[in-house]
């Protein structure tokens, strides 16, 4: 497939120098002042020394820490096979829409997101709070059924939609479906359907379709999705700070306390740069196992 | 933050007057110009603001800038933990920032701000003398005092017992009565402070096992709070999410104005609490320093403070303004709490960056 | 999924045209949009408090309106996003075909370091950021708009480039070799071979990563309000600080004009560019593979 850089020099020169210079100069040099914060300790209230110091690594590393870093994972990992479930038929279906609707269609999933993260939050928090429309919805069915039976439910009580982890849960899905979406799409539009049919003629359901030839040959799409959806989750403060309840702490919440309240900078490029060596080792692992069957394919 | 119902009609009249500003500044422009050669000496008639949304009166910068020709340009944050970050790194081009009381002390022994020119501001006669020398800023010699608010608890009046009234801490920090009804702040400092103020402390005199303390009181209490907020518990009791907030007063006096129902109220519990006053300062790198030695002068006018006191409902320490304020405003227990409240209450000192940490840390365990 | 064939059965593989799917379709969109619709509901609301409906009015958009510095905010804001996306969908398809197409010393070192821009947590970066441009690289302060922006521009390509890679790539991994290759036997050099085979055959993708990499640009609020300055502030830092106390309807109505522009300009550029240019990418997709 790939070709040696060496067989056209000018066009790979061409090609890798901007990205290359906007990824050094842009990229790793701010990010590399934080990296080397995380090695740091604060000197009075401004200045950082570079120590070589592993303490804010320990102290990254003390249970405290690490049980917010899995109970993030988890939530991220929810989020994400929710996106998936959610997102992969909506993707299915915009591959095989006509061509002229499928733009359409594309902007349908993507509009919403054009609006501010933290207005889309608020619109959540009017849907599902105690007198929000689900719960308003709720009461008056439930009114009508008590009306018909003479009471038969009991009092109402409100579905405890808000402050809570099913709130953070369901905001997270919220924010990131069209991340899981536009991946997925990208690849199930560009697969052979010719394939596809030969399962069909040869008499798999739909269903066996596509599981045995539409998932597989979707491999990179979806786990670009899954990388591409897990990762913000991953990271997200802003909708466990306003949907969540007394215990919604994600671990971002926690960095973003330390380069604002605690006024620890160290600390929080520690925690940082924790969260980026643990995605680093959980897309190495995932490249190893794609990289297999891809091999034995080609 | 901004309106204050009580006084609509004051403010109907102030708009016009803004409207009646802008009105001249279009029709006489040769009254502009020169107010623009009077002002311009060696800095540019510009001046960059960094103001807490809605915390100045809607014709004051208009105002200013026909007064002395200087054009304000205002733009806001909305923490002073993100204040106090973009300054760090200093060169942000701001010429005046509005940190509260221990940020200006946090701000000036980083040596972030610059010392102010009192012969520059000669309308800090107008100002209460009581707080020319605060702990915060001995001599008045970074900041110049804005507006000063209270914490404490707004409440629903009909989810309470009958003629019951929250007036303790207790009642967030301690016990079950509201189960599930009460959202607390999530500021770590603030709640660590006003937690060790109900265990009978000074928020100055928080140890390590005061916060020790408090975290256990607030791991306990946990089960019965529904959430913690970031500034917007008003919104959750307009909801009616919860029915017992910890709130500033002046959030709480907001939602009072709009409720319709009257149902709202705020209360200083009985324990006392923490005081905050918020500060005008200028950063030690601004472009325009003279230019901002006029807009500090100018906010302390008697006139400026007093509509921009009524407009933002905060109490002013500028005495010459609130004189000249309606009785609604002087009057009113939400903003200025009686003396034997008062009595009890107290000014958050910064204690250094460890002790920040300190709180934090046992938030989060608080929260994990 | 196994829909029971209706009397006109679809094609075999018209999956759009089931009924599940669609349904399906529907309730993602009644998902994705009802709290928008709420919103832009609510901003008509005549009450300052967000939560009960109290009549009809329409002073929260001429309160907006009239906000000069929330409409300033609103215009750095699409050209941020508009300039942002631009570089981000070059510079990403260029990291793209690099990655794709070549074998190199380094390769998966770059690769890697495409993956930290998606992978950092944003206040890490806004930090980053923020002493990046105090510090190393100062950006001049009084520049004339919208030079003035672009330590902002700067900042969101970094992060949306990397999506605009992924993305590319991935469709890329699709994309039949053997058809440059006769292109370049037919005599056309590299870079023709590059522009008319492997470009048309990544359009949708381009489209794909444009419309993520506008997304994020106009929606982020931690590593901008780092960067930003006195004369740049944009929509998101802008409202950030309004809601911060109080969620009143002159942000619903803010956010609703801001859906509307976008919506209206997003229509006009596929018009314009004529949605033809869409599908005629997605032909050659499709004829390709037969």
């Amino acid at each position: 497939m790939e070709q040696s850089w060496r067989q056209a020099k000018s066009m790979f020169a061409a090609m890798l120098s901007v990205p290359l210079f906007w990824l050094v100069v842009f990229f790793m040099v701010p990010l590399g002042i934080v990296w080397l914060y995380s090695f740091g300790e604060n000197r009075g209230l401004v200045d950082i020394a570079f120590t070589g110091t592993w303490s804010n690594y320990a102290r990254a590393l003390e249970w405290d820490n690490l049980a917010i870093f899995l109970k993030s994972i988890g939530i991220a990992a929810i989020t994400t096979a929710l996106c998936l479930v959610i997102g992969f038929p909506v993707a299915l279906a915009i591959t095989f829409a006509p061509e002229k609707v499928k733009p359409w269609l594309l902007l349908l999933i993507m509009l919403p997101f054009w609006t501010n993260l933290l207005i889309r939050t608020y619109a959540l928090i009017a849907v599902l709070r105690e007198q929000g429309y689900i719960n308003m919805g709720y009461h008056w069915g439930f009114d009508i059924v008590n009306g018909l039976t003479g009471g038969a439910l009991g009092e109402f009580h409100a579905l405890p939609l808000m402050y809570n982890n099913f709130a953070v849960v369901f905001g997270l899905v919220f924010v990131n479906l069209p991340f899981m979406i536009l991946p997925l799409y990208s690849t199930l539009d560009r697969l052979d359907r010719s394939l596809l049919e030969a399962s069909l003629d040869l008499g798999a359901g739909h269903i066996r379709t596509l599981f045995n030839v539409v998932v597989p040959m979707a491999g990179a799409g979806i786990a670009s999705g899954i990388l591409i959806t897990f990762i913000p989750a991953l990271g997200s403060y802003l909708t466990p700070d306003l949907l969540g309840g007394a215990d919604a702490l994600m671990i971002a919440n926690v960095i973003e306390a330390q380069f604002k309240r605690a006024n620890n900078w160290p600390f929080g490029a520690a925690l940082s740069f924790l969260l980026v060596y643990m995605t680093f080792i959980a897309i190495a692992v995932q490249g190893l196992i794609e990289r297999k069957p891809a091999g034995s394919r080609s | 933050m901004s309106a204050n119902g009580f006084n609509k009609s004051r403010r109907s009249l102030l708009a016009a007057t803004g409207a009646a500003a802008i009105g001249i500044s279009f029709g006489g422009l040769s009254a502009c110009s020169q107010g623009k050669k009077a002002a311009a000496g060696a800095e540019e008639p510009k001046l960059n603001f960094y103001n807490w949304d809605t915390y100045i009166a809607e014709n004051t910068l208009g105002d200013f800038e026909k007064a002395s020709g200087i054009k304000v340009s205002m733009t806001n944050f909305a923490t002073n933990d993100e204040l106090f970050a973009k300054m760090k790194t200093g060169k942000t081009g701001y010429d005046v920032i509005v940190p509260s009381n221990d940020f200006v002390t946090q701000l000036a022994q980083a040596n972030l701000l610059l010392p102010l020119d009192k012969a520059k501001l000669p309308n800090f006669k107008n100002i209460d003398p009581g707080v020319m020398s605060p702990d915060y800023d001995p001599d008045r010699k970074y900041s110049v005092p804005y507006t000063w608010l209270t914490l404490g608890l707004g409440y629903r009046k009909s989810k309470m017992p009958k003629g019951f009234v929250p007036d303790s801490w207790k009642y967030v920090f301690d016990s079950d009565m509201f189960k599930g009804r009460i959202a607390l702040l999530s500021e770590s400092g603030d709640l660590v402070r006003l937690g060790a103020k109900y265990l009978g402390y000074s928020v100055n005199a928080v140890t390590p096992e005061v916060v020790a303390q408090v975290e256990a009181m607030l791991k306990k209490q946990k089960p019965n709070i529904k959430a913690f907020h970031s500034d917007n518990g008003q919104d959750m009791l307009i909801a009616g999410d919860v029915d017992l907030v910890i709130e500033y007063n002046g959030d709480m006096m907001q939602a009072i104005a709009d409720d319709k129902d009257k149902d709202l109220a705020y209360i200083v519990p009985k324990e006392g609490t923490q005081l905050n006053a918020d500060c005008l300062c200028i950063p030690v790198d601004a472009p325009r320093p003279d230019n901002a030695h006029k807009f500090l002068n100018y906010i302390m006018e008697p006139q400026v403070g007093a509509q921009i006191a009524e407009f933002i409902g905060y109490a002013t320490p500028n005495l010459a303004a609130k004189a000249l304020t309606s009785p609604e405003y002087q009057n009113n227990p939400n903003i200025f709490p009686p003396a034997d409240v008062m009595a009890k209450c107290e000014y958050a000192a910064f204690q250094g960056a460890e002790k920040a940490q300190l709180y934090d840390a046992a938030m989060t365990r608080v929260k994990a | 999924m196994t829909a029971s064939v209706k009397k006109t059965p679809p094609a075999p593989l018209e999956y759009f045209r089931r009924w599940p799917l669609r349904a399906w379709m529907v309730v993602v969109t009644v998902f994705l949009y009802g709290p928008l619709l709420s919103l832009m509901v609510f901003s008509f609301n005549d009450s300052k408090a967000n939560v009960v409906w109290r009549g009809f009015t329409l002073k929260y958009y001429e309160k907006a309106f009239n906000n000069s510095s929330l409409i300033e905010a609103f215009g750095n804001s699409l050209t941020i996003a508009f300039f942002s996306t631009l570089i981000s969908v070059v510079v990403g398809a260029m990291a793209a075909i690099v990655l794709w197409r070549f074998r190199f010393a380094g390769k998966s070192l770059f690769n890697a370091g495409l993956a930290i821009p998606i992978v950092v947590p944003e206040i890490c970066m806004g930090v980053g950021m923020l002493v990046f441009f105090a510090k190393v690289m100062p950006w001049p302060q009084d520049l004339p708009w919208p030079l003035n922006l672009g330590a902002i521009i700067i900042a969101h390509v970094s992060f949306s480039f990397p999506f605009v890679a992924v993305v590319v790539r991935a469709r890329l991994a699709s994309f039949n070799r053997e058809q440059e290759e006769a292109a370049k036997d037919l005599g056309a050099s590299d870079f023709r071979a590059l522009m008319d085979v492997v470009v048309p055959h990544v359009q949708p993708s381009l489209i794909a990563g444009a419309l993520l990499a506008f997304t994020l640009s106009l929606d982020d609020f931690v590593i901008t309000f780092f960067t930003a300055g006195p004369d740049t502030v944009t929509f998101p830092v802008k409202v950030y600080s309004m809601v911060r106390f109080s969620v009143t309807p002159e942000v619903n109505a803010a956010s609703t004009i801001l859906i509307v522009v976008t919506v209206l300009l997003t229509f006009l550029a596929l018009k314009f560019q004529g949605s033809s240019a869409l599908t005629a990418g997605h032909d050659g997709g499709a004829a390709e593979k037969k």
